[in-house]
């Protein structure tokens, strides 16, 4: 933190605050460019992580060192990851999936996307890149009674604490509003991310076809144990320690899925299903 | 710094942003976009925190962080899930509310 803050203090000066918006501004924007363009998906995420941090670099010169750290801990340290790790899982960082649309529709994006910046930067203006600011340039001119705006002095001594201060003051309800979002967020992608197997579903529906012997056979295969294994697993507390896997031989098959609660799986291997049947 | 570059900068990634979302059809390429225009408009805000002094931009710019991230755990699991289903990440390939 004391090192951020010396930098920060340091960006403050007028012409370094320049160097370090010329030099991370063009950096951004290649980088930017680069994650259109690119055609690998991992480059492209890569690029991405050049992006965050060089807008990182950014948020310094803006004398928001807790941005700053957010931006490198939140973006390039776990967003990133996240992309990085959801194309490796996939594994699609091959180029057929990668391909551009039709080139007609491609130039139609890119004349949209030209458009765009140039309405964008018709309304930022000719006049607000050469007029000097109103509190930003007298602050960084480094005359302390020029600092005449409410709370920049705040801002620039401890980003962190100022931050903090407005955080949990003033914008409360909507900390914890995210702190729910998140807790919402998390849930929605455990439920997502379930991944049932169609064939298991099959199984399980209880409107579907009684399992045979032989189907018992292949998933007794299939999870790779036998009647010797089943002897010796794990048996409920409630179990009779005297039964035996003779009664999973012949076991009820007139057992029919609806018998079983919705949900479970249908396991051979359940020492303590088996035990009840016999 | 005049307040202006930064303004000007962000305009450019944004529009860098769009273009790549209108531009290209793997659907996580597209999330990647997506970031790049949020991260533009955090660049505005923080510009304009720093040019009239409240600390508010730079809340603003917090909660967006947050949101970024529910949004892109949520997005991602179902990418995931699509591509399990569909074998493709191709934005155009979902398209059974069509039919």
């Amino acid at each position: 933190m004391g090192l951020l803050a010396t930098l920060a203090e340091g960006a403050a000066t007028s012409s370094a605050e320049a160097v370090l918006f010329w030099v991370f501004a063009t950096i951004a924007l290649g980088s930017a460019v680069a994650v259109v363009a690119l055609r690998n998906v991992v480059h492209a995420a890569l690029m991405l992580v050049v992006n965050l941090l060089s807008i990182a670099a950014l948020y310094l010169g803006l004398q928001s060192s807790f941005l700053s750290i957010v931006q490198v801990i939140v973006y390039a340290g776990a967003i990133v990851v996240l992309f990085l790790f959801v194309i490796m899982l996939l594994g699609i960082d091959r180029d057929d999936l990668l391909g551009t649309r039709t080139p007609l529709r491609a130039v139609v994006a890119v004349v949209a996307g030209v458009a765009l910046a140039g309405a964008f930067l018709t309304v930022v203006g000719a006049d607000s890149l050469t007029a000097a600011s109103a509190c930003g340039e007298l602050a960084t001119e480094g005359s302390a009674d020029a600092v005449a705006c409410a709370g920049l002095d705040d801002v620039s001594d401890d980003s962190v604490g100022f931050v903090g201060m407005q955080l949990f003051t003033r914008w409360t309800f909507a900390f914890e509003a995210s702190a729910l979002l998140l807790v919402v967020a998390t849930l929605g992608a455990l439920v997502l991310g379930r991944r049932r197997d169609p064939a298991l579903e099959e199984e399980l529906e209880p409107s579907g076809p009684v399992p045979t012997e032989d189907d018992l056979a292949d998933a007794r295969q299939l999870i790779g144990t036998d009647a010797d294994d089943l002897a010796t697993a794990d048996v409920r507390p409630e179990q009779d320690a005297t039964a035996t896997l003779d009664g999973a031989a012949d076991r009820d098959l007139s057992d029919t899925a609806e018998d079983r609660p919705a949900g479970t799986t249908f396991d051979v291997a359940d020492p303590g299903d088996t035990g009840r049947d016999a | 710094m005049p307040i202006g570059y930064y303004f000007a900068i962000s305009a450019l990634l944004f529009a860098t942003g769009l273009t790549g979302v209108l531009l290209r059809r793997n659907v996580i390429v597209l999330f990647m976009c997506v970031e790049l225009m949020l991260n533009a408009v955090n660049l505005t805000f923080a510009a304009a925190a720093r040019q009239w002094g409240g600390a508010d931009g730079q809340v603003f710019v917090f909660f967006v962080i947050v949101v970024a991230a529910a949004e892109v755990v949520v997005g991602l699991a179902l990418i995931v899930n699509v591509f399990f289903r569909r074998g493709t990440l191709d934005v155009d390939a979902p398209s059974l509310l069509r039919r």
